[in-house]
């Protein structure tokens, strides 16, 4: 029996005075499991019958599936329970807004720290059987369809823990932001505040990074927020959903749980701080500590103001000035509108000068900071003896990659993870150069993304553009390409164990022709094409293109290309001995017609650059569009001595040529080669033709004059 | 006994109560008596233990109140607007009521019900202002504390339940030594409840005295001297609080007790006297002339 006066009877009494909280909460849980359950095995049900499914097995694999989506972690839940959070959260302390309700509550014979503790769980025990109950009728709905597995209950079981936190750390917000505030809408805007601040604050940090760093990129790293349960939410529940089963899924949420753990019990002590020092005459005015007035308006100006630049700067054709303006007017009106939500007065709108007048200097100082680089963050090298690993990715080179469970990862990603050069020197070399040189006013630069791993413990990332075909960039690429490091982190093909695993169907094409090879062979091969990367450089592939592929095709619909150089004797030697390997130069005999195209880009060039100018007389007399003549020319050679002629020189453009230049093949022309029926040549029988460049400077003399621009 | 020393609060700018020292005794009724603004309520929430001084104490039996459950186990505070729970009836809060005062007489609560014509099932959101402030006695008395502090509870209730309340106050301090402090802007609300009273003006305390030794102290004498020397000896060596003269008729106010004053006027030569008694209403008059206030202004309007 307890005490009429105990925590339990005193715990029993409010929950009286939530009955709607109570309502409300259960019903959305109910809804949306129960709900979601049967739906989502409706649909599938209903897939069945329309012949969706070709087995039982397929068909109880979408059950499972479905019911995990809608136990488990599901987009429908999240949303749901952070507005729950915030509700119960408000609901259970909103007698502090009430100068009445603080009266009697005050005034009676209860310590503050049992009724905040009492309020305060009985929120969680409202949440608690409200999702349970919700997860059970899902379970127990489910479970009546043949449903449930383990998988499905073990997920269920770690969605349970994932929500249950991510409720606590909204919920702790949203008590801190009642406790600093005494009417519901500042508790709202304080609240939206803490929820939303750190992904505004770093969205806004991230936009000044790309506006004025030219070397900042998020290619490595992300400018993400750090601090923000929203963001966590929307980033991972795709992957955590995802996951191979529930202790996949536990690795990805775990250490995020472990956050919201700490920014939970962070706003929880400082809500409890923030209840015993809340002064009870502060209902009803806007902000519960007049201390808070000031920082609570400097501290959200300042994203505002820089989001409203930002907006003005993305609107007014990338002008700097306005951007300033616009922050400058944000930031103020800002500042003018707390005064007059802090004292519920419009006359208010300049009160507090002072502070408004630091979130302007703020906000200057901040973006001060941005434009002129005060930090060098441009500039910024490591020394040498600070960094302990670089990952490095340069233009010009894509492959897929996986993870050990098969599943697509980025390029970026896999590099993170597998890439450790320990020989900075050349990296750190090439971010010198590239600062040292201008290439403003060069067109065909590329990006190199690096990424700093410090002896620190902490990574810094960093883009610059350089040179390919400055020779000294070259030979500094050289240098970083003939690494192990850089060719285990770029090709997954050398490092992967299970590469020649479950390889359901290898090829070789040069563009043309493609052969099957045995999947036998798949070791073989590999060895061969790994004896050969080992001449692997920058040079190789800058001033070379492959002359073929070799296709690896996995399980799961995985599919990976190792190109295939000239001077990759191993490999080519391995596929001869296949009867797999055919050159790139064609023979004439087997080609039925080839046709030339030229663009004769130079004239177009020409007739833009003078009709810049006649635009720009006419947009000052009257606007009208000016249409372009079209110069292109074709021709088609059937002649098998003219087509001998030409084959010689042409590259088939359906072979990817890792960082090659543009410049080796000549834009101007493209080329359609067309295969005689009846040749014994293997070319692909699923194309009629097969595209084709002539090499930079290769095209016969006959060609430019068949395809000239008469005018016609 | 609740023992208040220099409790000061201010809120924002405004010095709400400024160093206001006031014991109040036990199984006394406790007036406390101010304008709209005096700080009356301020000063009851802060020995209610609702809001915390910023300067001064409030000690309730020798302890102190704010976030102290012993010394609110003492207490029953009833705001100026009493709070009832939503939708709820008599029942329900003598259910709240019962479980946080461990003394709650339920019986009593519902006998007193009764007595008063309050339906205990009745939502008290239809209950008339002054119900809900007989509600909010009756669940302080039957909480049997020691200490009720009531802020303008009196305002608005009709002469039949004064009577009742007060018969039931005097029942109660009879029985268990209920003490009740009542707080109030109208000087004749609290004149035939009050042994205690303190005036409050701007936030700091201006008299406080016991009624009986107001009126014991200050007598009203109307008479008509015989000569200017007999008015001279009558008079001489009384404290003349106030002194109005019409015709030959004069009014005066002395502090003395009456049969001081009676023993004077039988020495001297006078037409006509008489000793009359003075209302509460006369006695602050009288009081705070004194010290330079002008009462009507404050409190009588």
């Amino acid at each position: 029996m307890t005490s009429k006066n105990s925590f339990l009877a005193n715990c029993r009494e409010n929950h009286k005075r939530r009955v709607w909280v109570w309502i409300v909460t259960v019903l959305s849980q109910l809804l949306a499991y129960g709900g979601m359950m049967m739906i989502y095995l409706s649909r599938i049900r209903s897939y069945q019958a329309q012949g969706s499914y070709r087995t039982m097995a397929q068909f109880q694999a979408a059950m499972y599936q479905a019911a995990k989506d809608a136990l488990a972690f599901s987009d429908n839940v999240y949303g749901v329970i952070i507005i729950l959070a915030a509700v119960i959260g408000m609901q259970g302390f909103s007698y502090l807004y009430d100068r009445r309700k603080v009266d009697m509550y005050h005034s009676v014979p209860v310590s503050k720290d049992r009724r905040f503790a009492v309020v305060y769980l009985n929120g969680i025990i409202i949440y608690l059987v409200a999702n349970l109950s919700g997860m059970i009728l899902g379970a127990v709905i489910a479970a009546a369809q043949g449903a449930v597995n383990m998988d499905v209950l073990a997920n269920a079981g770690l969605a349970f823990v994932w929500h249950l936190f991510l409720f606590l750390a909204v919920y702790h917000m949203m008590i801190l932001a009642v406790m600093l505030t005494g009417n519901r809408f500042v508790t709202v805007c304080v609240f939206l505040a803490f929820v939303l601040y750190d992904l505004c604050l770093w969205g806004q940090i991230g936009t000044l990074k790309r506006i004025f760093f030219e070397t900042y990129s998020e290619y490595y790293l992300s400018t993400d927020p750090k601090l923000s349960v929203l963001y966590d939410c929307m980033i991972n529940i795709w992957d955590i959903k995802n996951a191979k089963d529930a202790a996949a899924a536990a690795v990805i949420a775990m250490p995020i749980v472990a956050k919201w753990i700490l920014i939970a019990a962070v706003f929880l002590l400082l809500a409890w701080f923030a209840y015993k020092k809340r002064p009870s005459e502060a209902a009803g005015r806007a902000m519960a500590f007049p201390v808070t007035e000031p920082v609570f308006k400097v501290a959200v100006a300042i994203p505002v103001a820089f989001m409203v630049g930002g907006l003005v700067y993305d609107t007014s054709y990338q002008n700097e000035m306005l951007q300033v303006a616009g922050m400058l007017a944000g930031g103020l009106i800002f500042c003018a509108a707390a005064e007059v939500l802090f004292a519920f007065d419009i006359r208010s709108l300049f009160k507090h000068l002072p502070s408004s007048g630091i979130a302007l200097v703020s906000i200057l100082a901040i973006f001060s900071v941005f434009k002129w680089d005060v930090f060098g963050y441009d500039s910024y090298i490591p020394a040498q003896n600070k960094v302990e690993s670089i990952a490095i990715s340069a233009d010009g080179y894509y492959d897929n990659y996986w993870d050990k469970d098969r599943q697509y990862i980025d390029k970026n990603e896999f590099e993170k993870e597998n890439m450790f050069l320990t020989d900075v020197s050349p990296v750190l070399k090439l971010a010198e150069a590239a600062q040292e040189a201008d290439l403003e006013e060069k067109e065909d630069c590329y990006y190199v993304q690096i990424l700093y791993r410090l002896t620190s413990g902490r990574q810094k990332a960093r883009s610059i553009r350089v040179d390919y075909d400055d020779p000294g960039t070259e030979e500094l690429l050289n240098q970083i390409f003939s690494t192990d490091a850089f060719k285990k982190g770029t090709f997954q093909g050398i490092t992967d164990k299970d590469a020649c695993e479950d390889v359901t169907r290898i090829t070789y094409t040069n563009g043309p022709a493609r052969t099957v090879i045995p999947t036998a062979e798949a070791a073989g091969l590999r060895e061969a094409w790994l004896k050969d990367m080992e001449q692997f450089d920058f040079t190789l592939v800058r001033h070379n293109r492959p002359c073929g592929s070799l296709s690896f095709e996995y399980k799961n619909y995985n599919q990976r290309q190792w190109f295939v150089y000239d001077s990759f004797e191993n490999t080519i030697a391995a596929l001869k001995k296949l009867e797999a390997y055919y050159p790139m130069a064609l023979d004439a005999a087997d080609i039925e017609s080839v046709t030339v195209t030229c663009f004769h880009n130079e004239l177009t060039e020409q007739e833009n650059a003078a009709d810049g100018e006649i635009e720009a007389r006419a947009v000052a007399v009257e606007p009208e569009y000016v249409d372009n003549t079209d110069y292109t020319v074709s021709e088609t050679f059937y002649e098998e001595e003219q087509i001998a002629q030409i084959l010689p020189n042409i590259y088939c453009t359906w072979i990817d040529a890792p960082w090659s230049s543009y410049k080796d093949l000549d834009e101007n022309y493209s080329i359609e080669v067309v295969f005689k029926r009846d040749t014994a040549y293997p070319y692909r029988r699923d194309s009629y033709y097969f595209g084709y460049s002539f090499y930079a400077e290769q095209v016969p003399e006959f060609v430019v004059e068949a395809t000239a621009y008469t005018g016609q | 006994m609740i023992e208040i020393h220099n409790l000061t609060k201010q809120f924002e700018k405004i010095r709400a109560v400024d160093e206001v020292s006031v014991d109040i005794k036990e199984k006394t009724v406790f007036g406390l008596i101010g304008t709209n603004g005096a700080g009356k309520s301020t000063v009851l929430r802060m020995i209610a233990g609702v809001i915390k001084p910023d300067e001064g104490t409030v000690a309730v039996d020798n302890m102190p109140v704010y976030d102290n459950v012993e010394a609110k186990k003492r207490l029953f505070f009833i705001a100026d607007e009493p709070y009832f729970f939503a939708n709820a009836n008599a029942r329900a809060m003598e259910r709240y009521y019962s479980g946080i005062y461990e003394a709650f007489d339920r019986e009593e609560f519902y006998r007193y019900l009764e007595k008063f014509n309050l339906d205990k099932n009745r939502k008290i959101g239809t209950f008339s202002k002054g119900m809900k402030k007989q509600l909010a006695l009756l669940l302080g008395i039957c909480a049997h504390t020691k200490y009720i502090l009531c802020d303008e509870t009196f305002d608005g209730l009709d002469p039949v339940m004064r009577q009742g309340i007060k018969s039931i106050f005097a029942k109660e301090m009879e029985e268990r030594g209920l003490t009740p402090v009542i707080a109030s802007h109208n000087l004749r609300e609290l004149e035939d409840i009050c042994d205690h009273v303190g005036l409050l003006h701007k936030g700091g305390v201006l008299l406080s005295k016991d009624l009986e030794d107001m009126k014991c102290n200050i007598q009203k004498i109307q008479c008509v001297f015989s000569a200017v020397e007999d008015e001279t000896k009558a008079l001489n060596g009384l404290e003349v609080l106030k002194k109005e003269q019409r015709g030959s008729l004069c009014t005066i106010t002395v502090r003395s007790t009456r049969e001081e004053v009676e023993a004077r006027f039988a020495t001297v030569d006078t037409i006509f006297y008489e000793v009359l008694p003075l209302s509460l209403e006369e006695i602050f008059i009288s009081e705070t002339e004194v010290v330079g206030y002008d009462i009507k202004k404050l409190i009588l309007g």
